[in-house]
């Protein structure tokens, strides 16, 4: 072979290898990425019982329930729509009422959320990006000098044990 | 007077470091050898005052000065003295502090034992190894600076986030770092070499030390990472396809093609244009790794608090060097002289189709990752890429890598003998099917894809020790001149055995893991059994703790074996954290040959159960030996003396650098 | 001025290491080349082909391909840096000695703070105990409870130290260790449910409910739990609910007990009946110290917090704190000299002296 005919050869096998390659990624973005939507989302976009996404949004408070065998249910709420959601497992650690939560699974006919992952945070301020972007859109979010959603306390509340005597 | 030391150190690393920017290269113009040098001295000194700098932070962890606002937000005076020292990267500002030291050490290395290479390349190398660290000093001092302080002293610090309070932290990280920044010298290398105008197979035996030491440390590092992410996350996953995790993938992936097509330059002064490019690629995808951590465009476990300037700054960085060595690539790379040929069928053609399918690899990853966000831009959809994209990308792409793994070495340079090779390997082969045969019988038609897997495991393990078997003649020869063969092979041979074998082993266990994993999830409560993998666990009582700054909640399992034997007690737990209000999962791990048992805590129940992970995870701990086996080919291959050759007093300079004799 | 000296000589420090290699002549220079990789290539196949690892028509091709770099290189061997130019040197030189310490001046000044002197925890610590009494004495105490985490008594000592110093998360945890390590009762976790009340900014959470839910049940009349259980109804938004509570609180106590005003004021607050004027004591006479031992624990708080004011004096609750206590201890004159200190401490801040003013009048020191 000259010269020529090899760097043919080997151009013509990487891009071989290219072609497969970009088939494979285009085939697995087709079949294989999650979308994220809100609860306001999910009825918008008509999202059909089924198709696999992220659902993000607050945990609302007094809606945990647990069952039977590990299994809890919760309501998803975004401000201007909520979901309720099934789930069964452990959750997360960090997993509470009133704190932002990322669950992925499909919504089956009755309308309910069956969540096969439930992600778990690795920090108590964390906020995931998604949610907090989703309730900023909606003006739920007041952002802290520090970045942690401002818990209001009324000072009626209770004057904080001081030191008198 | 340590904390304001440490940043006039700083500073002046800065100062230095613009002077080494420039004279070295004014020196090579007017062919200057003592301006040339100058680049030797600045950067000996530049790394002097780095380590001045770390120093200072570190002692300022030590001592809980909380003048300095970086320890009040990361520290507290009742820590650990372990995890006040860790506490110093464990956050962004002194990461990068890190990060600097890190890359004055190898421009320190590099100078000290560079003496082997032509003045005016090192003169050239250490320059731009200089623009790097410019950068990154401006960017600590002027966006990220460790040392501000505050006039109101608080009394306490606000503690460390208690998921970091882990020694996974304390070598985890700094690994990585070494890791990512050593290839800043691949980078210096190539760029020198552009600048230069000329490159031949001398610069890839110059280049090739430097790239290993870097790639082990990544290595070691990203096993680290996956092994502290497995036992203290608490769900026993390994690898997430977490946007940070494959930032640390994506250099490990050009990494790997660069250290093999430098051996092709090296050897047959071949592909010498495409090295260069992946030397330049390489270094920008660990800074790329850099930007998506510290920016804040993507949320992940690693993701530390962020702030827009930070982002802005690093990505300008991120645009002049990746732009700027790109477009001097397409300036001169013309320029550089063709090398040796060679015929599709031989080491060299292996070798190709190993940096290939690598790098088509690594650009599955890069896609896979950075995906969402161009859609995010674009379209204002969010969506995630998880593990299945990258199954189906990225395992289908490796499966022809391991295939043609056995090969390479086996083929001869120039021009290979593809049958005379796929005779040798017929032991291998063999193995392979029998493996496969054997686990189908006895998984009878499960999972079908994993006895293949498997198999393909095998056969890589075999070829490597197929290759030892030609290269001794064992078998054929007496054994005693096998074992002088043995002795006579260079080193890098015998890293090279290790390496490939370590991918086979690595193989099975993620096979072994994913396939065969079994679980239990459910509540328990005392006195109550799981039955998990053929061994029976007990749920023998629930007890608190108090520790340091934590309360415990401890469950105590005693473990049985098959046949009913007591083997052991484990005592997972989860920990409470008052004083940030959260809580940690500690799982306990019960190791049984390379096969593991793992529990972790849930909530209480209702109903006063305690709720349970129980994993039964066999040959999990090969996913981490194959890394291991890896590195050490790495460091095996770093000792071979063909790599201290070259320099005018070897014997002294080779010691230093080669620690590991 | 140390510091200025260290500064010194670390930028002659660097400014030698640019100097060094200027003053030297090229004779010490070592340069590597690309001759020696090759000479070596060719000794590497000598070596295999001795060891019989590669074939002999193999190293001969090698050979010859090595030996034809090798010559390329040795002709085109980079030309040996001969030249001297003694200009740039001289500027390399200006550099170094202007130019260097210039920069570093430039960045530093701005952004470090050199009249700073160190901090660190310890010497805080050290010489300052014999100002802080009460703070050292917590710090021994905790060091002690560190080594011997098992001291319930120690942490039964600790705690309310800790909960009047306003470090409810630290009193929470030792609240907490005193009820593993000596026994449950229903003060303790009274005490523990108020100090996470403490840690939560004045907010009854669920965490401190149970805890006074947990007193109430071990003694039904504990008055703190009751209190502050009818709180948590309050925050919850059922003030009749919680008014309720107190009424009941009310009815059952007899008319000297220490707690009634508190609760009467918060029944006023939810609108359940008038009550006779607010009085100031509130949490501490609920949480029923007999005399003695009160006054002692005042005083070794008024202590700690003059101390505290005379470091950092813009607290303008805290003055008030402290003239209300000397008051209570009928230290009229200890008051009075208070009061001074809190105006020259607060000086120019008029909003300061304003609130001042106000809190002097309710207090009725001048009346």
């Amino acid at each position: 072979m000259t010269r020529k005919q090899r760097r043919l050869t080997m151009i013509g096998g990487a891009l071989c290898v290219l072609a497969i390659a970009a088939g494979l990624v285009l085939n697995a973005l087709r079949d294989s990425i999650v979308f994220f939507s809100t609860p306001a989302m999910v009825s918008e976009k008509k999202i059909q019982p089924g198709t696999r996404f992220r659902l993000g949004g607050m945990v609302e408070q007094g809606s945990l329930k647990r069952g039977d065998n590990l299994a809890v249910s919760f309501t998803v709420s975004d401000g201007s729509a909520t979901l309720p959601v099934t789930f069964k497992g452990i959750l997360p650690d960090l997993f509470r009422e009133g704190q932002g939560v990322v669950a992925e699974g499909a919504i089956d006919p009755a309308g309910v959320f069956k969540a096969d992952t439930v992600l778990a945070k690795h920090d108590e301020n964390y906020m995931p990006k998604e949610v907090a972007d989703a309730l900023k859109k909606q003006g739920r979010w007041q952002e802290g000098a520090d970045g942690k959603p401002v818990i209001g306390v009324s000072d009626s509340a209770q004057p904080k044990p001081v030191v008198t005597q | 007077m340590i904390a304001e030391v440490g940043h006039y150190a700083l500073v002046l690393a800065l100062a230095l470091a613009l002077i080494q920017a420039t004279v070295p290269v004014v020196g090579a113009y007017v062919r200057d050898a003592a301006l040339m040098t100058v680049a030797r001295s600045a950067a000996l000194a530049q790394l002097l005052f780095v380590l001045v700098s770390f120093g200072a932070l570190t002692a300022l962890y030590v001592t809980s000065d909380f003048s300095v606002v970086n320890v009040v937000e990361n520290s507290h005076s009742l820590k650990p003295l372990l995890y006040k020292i860790t506490g110093v990267w464990g956050n962004h500002e002194g990461s990068m502090l890190l990060w600097v030291s890190i890359l004055a050490l190898f421009g320190g290395l590099v100078a000290a034992f560079g003496a082997n290479l032509p003045l005016s390349l090192r003169a050239h190398v250490l320059a731009v190894q200089a623009w790097i660290a410019t950068a990154f000093y401006l960017f600590i001092l002027i966006t990220s600076n460790p040392f501000l302080r505050t006039l109101n002293p608080p009394l306490e610090g606000r503690d460390l986030n208690p998921v970091l309070q882990d020694i996974g932290l304390a070598v985890h990280p700094p690994m990585l770092y070494l890791g990512y920044v050593g290839f800043s010298i691949s980078f210096s290398f190539a760029v020198a070499a552009l600048i230069e105008g000329r490159i031949d197979a001398a610069w890839a035996r110059w280049v090739r030390p430097w790239t290993l030491m870097a790639w082990i440390c990544l290595t070691l590092g990203i096993a680290m990472g996956s092994y502290w992410a497995y036992y203290e996350l608490g769900w026993g996953g390994w690898w997430f396809w977490d946007p940070v995790e494959n930032a640390s993938l994506m250099p490990w992936l050009s990494g790997t093609a660069l250290l093999h097509s430098a051996v092709v330059m090296e050897k047959r002064n071949a592909l010498k244009v495409w090295t260069i490019l992946l030397a330049i690629l390489t270094f920008s995808l660990s800074l790329l790794g850099t930007f998506l951590v510290r920016s804040g465009v993507l949320t992940s476990v690693h993701a530390f608090a962020t702030d827009p300037t930070r982002g802005v700054f690093i990505l300008l960085i991120l645009c002049v060097f990746i732009g700027g060595s790109l477009a001097l690539y397409a300036w001169r790379a013309s320029a550089l002289k063709q090398g040796g040929l060679f015929a599709p069928l031989s080491r060299e053609g292996a070798l190709v189709l190993n940096n290939l399918f690598l790098t088509t690899a690594c650009a599955t990853v890069f896609i896979g990752t950075l995906y969402p966000l161009a859609l995010e831009v674009v379209s204002g959809d969010k969506i995630s890429v998880g593990a299945p994209f990258f199954n189906l990308t990225f395992a289908p792409l490796f499966v022809p890598l391991m295939l043609a793994m056995p090969f390479g070495p086996l083929l001869a340079w120039k021009r290979g003998d593809i049958a005379g090779a796929s005779q040798r390997l017929m032991a291998a082969a063999i193995a392979a099917l029998i493996a496969m045969a054997v686990l189908w019988a006895w998984t009878s038609g499960g999972a079908s894809l994993a006895p293949l897997a498997i198999g393909l495991a095998v056969f890589v393990i075999g070829g490597a020790l197929s290759d030892l078997v030609e290269r001794t003649q064992l078998f054929r020869a007496p054994f005693a001149t096998a074992m002088r063969r043995a002795q006579g092979l260079p080193r890098a041979t015998w890293g090279t055995v290790f390496a490939h074998a370590g991918v086979g082993v690595a193989l099975i266990g993620i096979v072994c893991e994913t396939t065969w994993n079994t679980e239990y999830i459910g509540a328990l409560k005392p006195g109550g059994v799981a039955t998990v993998g053929g061994y029976a666990l007990r749920l023998d009582g629930l007890t608190q703790q108090q520790g340091p700054n934590f309360r415990a909640q401890i469950a105590t399992f005693s473990v049985r074996n098959g046949n009913g034997d007591e083997i052991g007690v484990m005592t997972p737990s989860k920990r409470n954290f008052t004083a940030r209000a959260s809580s940690t999962t500690e799982a306990a791990l019960l190791t049984r040959g390379f096969s593991q048992l793992y529990v972790s805590l849930g909530e209480v129940t209702a109903d006063g159960g305690q709720s349970v992970r129980i994993y039964h995870k066999p040959l999990v701990l090969l996913i981490w030996f194959g890394p291991l086996l890896m590195a050490f080919g790495g460091l095996l291959s770093l000792s071979d003396r063909r790599l201290r050759v070259g320099a005018p007093k070897p014997a002294k300079q080779a010691r230093g650098l080669q620690p590991a004799e | 001025m140390t510091l200025w000296f260290v500064f010194a000589l670390m930028t002659a420090a660097a400014a030698f290491a640019v100097l060094w290699p200027l003053g030297r002549g090229s004779r010490a220079l070592i340069s590597g080349s690309e001759t020696v990789i090759y000479t070596d290539q060719l000794a590497e196949i000598e070596r295999d082909v001795s060891a019989g690892l590669i074939a002999k028509p193999d190293a001969d091709a090698a050979r010859v391909e090595i030996s034809r770099r090798l010559l390329t290189a040795a002709d085109s061997t980079r030309d040996a840096p001969s030249g001297v130019s003694l200009g740039s040197r001289r500027v390399v030189s200006v550099l170094a000695l202007v130019g260097l310490p210039a920069m570093a001046a430039a960045f530093y000044l701005p952004l470090g703070s050199p009249h700073m002197a160190d901090v660190p925890v310890a010497a805080r610590r050290g010489p300052a105990t014999v100002n802080q009494p009460m703070d050292n004495l917590v710090a021994q105490v905790e060091a002690h409870l560190e080594k011997n985490p098992t001291d319930g008594r120690g942490w039964t000592v600790l705690a309310p130290v800790l909960a009047k110093l306003d470090r409810y998360e630290d009193a929470a945890r030792a609240y907490r260790n005193a009820i593993t390590y000596a026994g449950e009762t229903s003060d303790r976790r009274a005490d523990l449910g108020e100090a996470l009340t403490g840690v939560a900014n004045g907010v009854v959470t669920s965490d401190a409910k149970t805890e006074f839910e947990r007193a109430a049940a071990l003694d039904a009349d504990n008055a703190k739990a009751r209190y502050f259980l009818g709180l948590a109804t309050e925050q919850d938004g059922r003030g009749a609910d919680a008014a309720a509570i107190w009424r009941a609180m009310l009815a059952k106590a007899g008319p000297d007990a220490q707690w009634r005003t508190v609760v009467q004021q918060a029944l006023a607050r939810v609108g359940g009946a008038a009550m006779p004027p607010p009085s100031q004591d509130a949490i501490a006479a609920a949480s029923g110290m007999n005399e003695g031992d009160r006054t002692a624990m005042i005083r070794g708080m008024v202590e700690g917090l003059a101390t505290r004011l005379k470091a950092d004096g813009s607290d303008v609750e805290g003055w008030l704190r402290l003239m209300r206590a000397y008051m209570v201890l009928g230290d009229r004159d200890q008051a009075k000299r208070a009061e001074g200190d809190a105006r020259a401490a607060l000086g120019a801040d008029a909003d300061g002296l304003k609130r001042l003013d106000d809190g002097v009048k309710s207090l009725g020191l001048n009346g």
